[in-house]
């Protein structure tokens, strides 16, 4: 007679989720591993707790002098906090500072208008406040047109300034990279090779040397007697060189819309501009928006290049600071450190944008 | 009513109509728009000239400079022509170049391939290193390294030392340098010999293989060709070099090759923060090879080592290389950060001194911007034709 014998219960299978899991096969899954993770945990154990104490816990964080920083053994934050007016508003008059925060909220405003304005008024208000912006926050900087109290452009500075200089180059340059991007692809040969020319230029040259040109070249091209002022000619310079590297970024644009696009338009019997402007604008905007920000970024970070002709910004301002005969205790580190974040803040966001908006307008055209 | 149609084709109006005319039109519109601006330009700056009585010309690069170079590859005096100050700066540019181009391709290819670990600790830092370096403004991080970094090394007395042949202190890096005595030519020369060699084993094991099948252990032959040549011509020559060790003598050190620390500050932040870039680059190009084709190699039966080689490389490298072209020239266009900290590249001397001395900001301005043109021109071909040996070849 059979009997019947049930098999034995199998061990339970080995854990795949839960911490230990996780921990065994992302950091132990093998001999090498284990060592590389070993090593990275004691260099981090040996690094962080040390700057951690100098960064924060023994930081000395009050006070308006040097002489308030009485722990050595910690980061003297003092210095940033009582140099931060300059580091933000360079030497713009205190009373005054009112205008330069309008103009950075204006800045805001006119990024944000196009989504919150209704859908007719895009094009009509949205776009040429857009334009306008750079001028109108000039002005109000300037003072003189709205009948403000003059301030010349020698005391503009500061992180702001960063912020003006690189949202005022890059909406001119805006309309001036797409026409150089259409001049590319035209099919009128003296026009083409001007752009190319053009692209090319401001695209192969290092930006310090069109700000050399900038600076000491192009006073001898205007005639005799005319004084532009110098931050005028850096905002020329800006515009120029940022032309040239979003012209190849609409370029690039330009050829991933398919040429099915242009000859259904052509069959509509638009224009050549009705065609350029609402048809293949908004595709190109759409493809090319991450490598717009990608080379704003880029022009947000080379706006500290302006140091070198001695435009007062940011980076220019913390090397002042740091040569300052009241702060000789050497805070490069916590100059340098703050400076760091604010950039890496704001560079970094926007590459968080761009990839968002990466993935929002990603309607899968693509193979 | 066809008569109404052609009486009007025939009529001015439409003559604007007609894309060819227009198309002259804008072109000669254009060339008369540029004409008159440098014809104003020009003249403006003739005019200026002469008010500020800067001569023009090339003539100034045959007269004396007087000022001294921190920095020289070749030799150089106060008493050397501005000429001369345009070869040093240049050769001092290509100098931070290459080496910046070096260092910043070795950690960027580290980094990158470090993203596809599968040590969680190794990916993340991988991911904050290029997070963190790319967003930062190159020019601070070179007065990072050289304000706040370089600057607070030990003085020369109280150098920090490697076995008491390689010493770092705030004046610089002083490496031993290798001397080559009589005979040492030829030992150069079998490198180059061993270099030809294995590009023509390269070649011949290709046509056998692609004749009859059979593999060549092209790796390994070159590396004991690479190795062996040089060492027996070095043993039959009697090993011709000597070393030049740096010596502590009174305040400072002697002998050897000293890396100024301007130099070291700008290679380390230039590879660095380029190394991110390509760090980036190479991610990009790893990741775009479908994970199939992984699959695919794995069963025809290739062992791992070589699907690395042969499947998953050769695809990302298409991908890397035109990233990594643009990555090089914008390396060398920020190399001129230099002028910051006073590295005499040719930016500093050139752009910066000469001009202050001379005044001839339009000749000097425009020297300098065709040598960088000329310097990316020719990485951009040397990366194109590299790209061109990796390009995916399609049948025609």
């Amino acid at each position: 007679m059979r009997v019947f014998k049930p098999q034995e219960a199998q061990p339970a299978p080995e854990e795949t989720m839960g911490v230990a899991a996780w921990i065994r096969a992302n950091l132990f899954s093998n001999v090498p591993n284990s060592i590389a993770t070993i090593v990275i945990l004691g260099l981090l154990a040996s690094v962080l707790p040390g700057l951690i104490d100098w960064l924060f816990i023994q930081a000395n964080w009050s006070g308006n002098t040097q002489a308030d920083c009485t722990n050595d053994n910690g980061a003297c934050w003092v210095f940033v906090s009582a140099w931060m007016q300059q580091f933000l508003y360079g030497s713009y008059p205190t009373e005054e500072l009112w205008r330069v925060n309008t103009g950075l909220v204006a800045l805001i405003l006119v990024i944000a208008a196009p989504y919150a304005l209704p859908k007719h008024l895009r094009n009509t208000v949205g776009v040429p406040l857009f334009l306008a912006y750079p001028f109108i926050c000039a002005a109000l900087l300037d003072g003189r047109l709205f009948g403000l109290e003059f301030v010349s452009t020698d005391y503009w500075g500061g992180f702001s300034l960063n912020i003006f200089l690189a949202a005022a180059s890059i909406i001119i340059a805006f309309p001036l990279s797409f026409l150089w991007a259409l001049g590319r692809r035209s099919d009128m040969p003296f026009i083409r090779s001007v752009c190319v020319v053009l692209i090319e230029f401001f695209r192969g040259v290092p930006v310090l040397a069109l700000f050399f040109m900038g600076s000491v070249m192009l006073p001898l091209f205007f005639p005799e007697g005319t004084n532009v002022d110098k931050l005028l000619r850096v905002w020329i310079v800006l515009i120029l060189f940022m032309s040239g590297y979003m012209a190849e970024v609409f370029r690039g644009g330009f050829q991933a819309i398919p040429q099915g696009q242009y000859e259904a338009a052509d069959s509509l019997g638009l224009s050549y501009w009705q065609k350029t402007l609402l048809i293949i604008f908004p595709q190109v905007i759409k493809v090319s928006m991450p490598n717009i920000l990608a080379t704003f970024i880029m022009l947000f970070k080379n706006t500290t290049f302006l140091l070198i002709i001695g435009i007062f910004e940011l980076l220019s301002t913390t090397q002042t600071a740091l040569t300052n005969s009241n702060w000789l205790g050497g805070h490069a580190p916590e100059g340098y450190i703050f400076v760091a974040v604010v950039f890496w803040v704001c560079c970094f966001g926007m590459s968080m944008i761009s990839a968002n908006i990466e993935k929002k307008l990603d309607t899968s055209h693509r193979n | 009513m066809s008569e109404e149609i052609r009486a009007k084709a025939s009529s001015a109006g439409s003559m604007l109509n007609n894309p060819r005319v227009r198309a002259i039109l804008y072109q000669a519109l254009l060339l008369f728009g540029l004409g008159y601006f440098f014809y104003s330009i020009v003249s403006n700056a003739l005019n200026n000239m002469e008010a500020r009585g800067i001569k023009s010309g090339f003539d100034f690069l045959f007269t004396a400079s007087g000022f001294d170079i921190l920095m020289t590859l070749v030799p150089y005096s106060a008493t050397s022509t501005y000429g001369m100050t345009f070869v040093v700066g240049l050769l001092n540019t290509i100098l931070v170049s290459i080496v910046g181009i070096f260092f910043a391709t070795v950690l960027g290819f580290l980094i990158g391939v470090a993203y596809f670990s599968n040590n969680w600790l190794i990916k993340r830092l991988s991911v904050v290193y290029v997070e963190t370096f790319r967003n930062i403004p190159l020019l601070l991080q070179v007065f990072f390294w050289y304000f706040a970094v370089l600057a607070s090394l030990p003085s020369a007395r109280e150098s920090l030392s490697l076995g008491e042949v390689i010493f770092l202190n705030v004046r610089g890096l002083y490496l031993p340098d290798l001397v080559g005595g009589a005979g040492s030519s030829i030992v150069y020369g079998s490198i180059v010999v061993a270099i030809a060699a294995i590009v023509f084993l390269k070649k011949w094991a290709k046509k056998r293989q692609d004749d009859t099948g059979e593999q060549f252990p092209v790796a390994l032959t070159s590396l004991g060709i690479l190795l062996g040549l040089p060492l027996i011509t070095l043993f039959i020559m009697g090993v011709p070099f000597t070393w030049d060790f740096p010596e502590l003598k009174g305040f400072n050190f002697r002998g050897g090759i000293t890396v100024i620390p301007e130099l070291m500050a700008l290679t380390i932040a230039l590879s660095v923060y380029t190394g991110a870039f390509i760090a980036e680059a190479v991610r990009a190009g790893v990741q775009s090879v479908p994970h199939g084709q992984t699959e695919a190699a794995r069963s025809i039966g290739l062992r791992e080592n070589r699907i690395m080689s042969l499947i998953i490389v050769p695809q990302a490298m298409r991908v890397i290389v035109p990233l990594l072209n643009s990555e090089y020239q914008s390396l060398v266009k920020n190399s001129t950060l230099a002028t910051a900290i006073g590295y005499p590249d040719l930016f500093t001397v050139f752009v910066g001194t000469s001009l202050n001395q001379t005044g001839q900001a339009i000749e000097i301005v425009f020297m300098t911007m065709a040598v960088y043109f000329v310097i990316n021109m020719t990485i951009s071909f040397l990366m194109n034709r590299f790209n061109a040996s990796v390009a995916l070849v399609e049948r025609k």
